[in-house]
């Protein structure tokens, strides 16, 4: 990789992170991050959070989900961050989506891309819009986790060192869960038109590839690890792995991040400006 | 002279709509260029074509010794794409230092460079102004500016001056006469007046093919454009002026056009003094001129022989 891919990269990076804390669009985006997550942390995760101290509780999800291993949730540090992690995991790939629908096609459209273009190449152009909608999904993941910490620290009257390095697990998980989405939607706003036609197409073909995959698995049962090799296929390993060494489970959306980059990539550079 | 832009045998289509059609041209440094057509005669196919924006079907382009969009000409090719706006997300400012430091440049030299083409093109005060709070001419000379950063060698611009006004596109066509002393320009535009007045090179795309029109020809046969004064209206008659000219020594011809304009046509071998010849003969007749030019128009040289053949 070329020194001046990674400037470029950097420098894209910068400009989106901009955007996120200096323009109207970015503060509406942090606004209704935080709406979101003050109505999740005040009405689901801290009352919740008293009901997974509670011993009976704590058995009976043992008792329950033990073959699972659910009951692993119970060992993070803090009954705040068993919840972050759980509602994030599930609640993360779906906004994503949505939060990173416009990385391209409304500089396209607008023609802001024939001025970039004459001074960056597709390939940074597209790894660069990539990595600056990663640096700002960690900015709300960091908000949102450091929000979750203060009513735990508020809730035990203090803060573990343990539950620090939880929520830098737990965020370096959830980038890294969200980086085969990001880059799916790199390549639906390299292609499509608009923000809004980037995530309808988006939407409607995870669904028809679910629902395609579903049919034939129904009639070739053996083709079910297929199901293994979709974007966010790791999440339900993920739910009850603890420590760094779950980062194993890293391998696959890496995989897929890097095989939706070259996609995007390809369809940039093909594509008319 | 070196060449800069070499193009060969290039052809664009879009669907069975053939845009461009085995084009041929070869543009050397120092050279100012103007591509001229009607709408739709690929003019702006042939910008995006050489910006790197669009594919060829077929032929070969090559801008300063590269290939058009590739690394090598990041910051030595610029261009004014028609119809392309800045981000209205951000300042003018911030957008142009970004575009300085996808360059090359660091962030103060960006910062520093920006405000210098910003000031180029009347803006310098509008640093910190969000695209989208400006005007659609201050606007555009953003766009403009742009195209300044840093030292381009190779200037593209595609209708630099339509929807300023003219005060603006004054500004504007003197800043390129300016530039040009420094860089090379190839420039789109329906303004023939504007285009003659920066340019020594034509390019006519007529039907997706390519004629070239210099615009200081050497030929045997001189031209003179004439046009009367309008206060002496009553005064002057256009067949008695024709039959005064063409009694001139040297005169091969004389065409009267609308508003007491005359085209005059001569030999210069005949006489070296034809146009004080031409100056006597209007006082003896005491016709005041409006406006008297050597050479034929850009207008007349392109648009002269297609409406002979119309007609």
């Amino acid at each position: 990789m070329s020194l001046m891919l990674l400037r470029q990269t950097w420098l894209f990076s910068q400009v989106e992170l901009s955007r996120l804390w200096l323009t109207r669009r970015g503060l509406m985006t942090l606004a209704a991050t935080a709406v979101v997550w003050f109505f999740l942390l005040r009405y689901a995760i801290a009352p919740a959070s008293d009901i997974l101290q509670e011993p009976n509780f704590q058995k009976s999800l043992t008792a329950a989900f033990g073959m699972l291993g659910l009951h692993q949730l119970l060992n993070w540090p803090a009954p705040e961050l068993t919840l972050y992690w759980m509602l994030s995991l599930v609640l993360l790939p779906f906004l994503s989506l949505v939060f990173t629908a416009n990385q391209l096609s409304s500089d396209a459209a607008r023609g802001t891309l024939r001025f970039i273009s004459l001074r960056s190449s597709r390939t940074a152009i597209v790894l660069g819009r990539f990595c600056g909608q990663l640096v700002v999904q960690l900015c709300l993941i960091l908000l949102s986790l450091t929000a979750t910490l203060l009513i735990s620290a508020v809730r035990q009257g203090g803060l573990s060192w343990q539950a620090i390095e939880a929520s830098l697990l737990i965020s370096c998980h959830l980038l890294i869960v969200l980086m085969p989405f990001t880059a799916l939607m790199t390549v639906f706003s390299a292609w499509a038109r608009s923000s809004r036609l980037a995530l309808s197409l988006a939407i409607v073909t995870l669904g028809v590839v679910f629902g395609l995959l579903s049919w034939l698995i129904y009639h070739q049962p053996d083709a079910a690890f297929v199901l293994e090799y979709m974007p966010g296929a790791q999440i339900w390993q993920l739910i009850p792995a603890q420590g760094w060494q779950s980062l194993q489970l890293a391998a696959l959306p890496l995989a897929q991040t890097a095989i939706f980059l070259v996609i995007a990539q390809q369809i940039l550079s093909r594509r008319a400006l | 002279m070196q060449s800069i832009i070499n193009v060969s045998n290039l052809s664009k289509s879009y669907g069975r709509n053939l845009v461009l059609n085995n084009i041929s041209f070869t543009v050397n440094s120092g050279e100012t260029v103007a591509l001229i057509g009607q709408n739709g005669a690929g003019k702006t196919t042939l910008f995006s074509l050489l910006c790197g924006y669009i594919k060829a079907d077929s032929g070969e382009m090559q801008l300063l010794g590269g290939q058009p969009g590739s690394q090598a000409l990041f910051g030595k090719v610029a261009a004014l794409p028609q119809d392309a706006q800045l981000d209205p997300a951000f300042s003018i400012g911030q957008q142009l230092s970004f575009y300085g430091q996808l360059q090359g440049l660091s962030a103060s030299e960006a910062g520093a460079e920006t405000k210098r083409v910003l000031a180029l093109v009347d803006l310098a005060a509008n640093y910190h102004t969000k695209a989208g709070a400006l005007s659609h001419g201050m606007r555009k000379r953003a766009c403009m500016a742009q195209a300044f950063i840093g030292s381009p060698a190779l200037i593209l611009l595609d209708e630099p001056t339509a929807g300023l006004d003219p005060a603006n596109a004054l500004h504007i066509r003197e800043l390129i006469s300016d530039l040009s002393q420094h860089a090379s320009f190839l420039i789109s535009s329906h303004n023939i007046f504007e285009l003659e007045r920066l340019c020594n090179k034509v390019l006519y795309l007529q039907d997706g093919k390519l004629q070239q029109h210099h615009a200081q020809p050497n030929e045997s046969t001189a031209h003179i454009s004439l046009q009367l004064a309008t206060a002496s209206d009553a005064a002057v008659d256009s067949d008695a002026v024709c039959q005064q000219l063409q009694e001139l020594a040297g005169i091969t011809d004389v065409t009267a056009g609308r508003n007491h304009e005359y085209q005059l046509s001569y030999q210069p071998q005949q006489v070296d003094d034809f146009d004080i010849r031409l100056l006597q003969c209007l006082a003896a007749n005491g016709w005041q001129y409006k406006q008297l030019s050597k050479g034929k128009s850009l207008e007349q040289q392109l648009f002269a022989q297609k409406k002979a053949a119309n007609a």
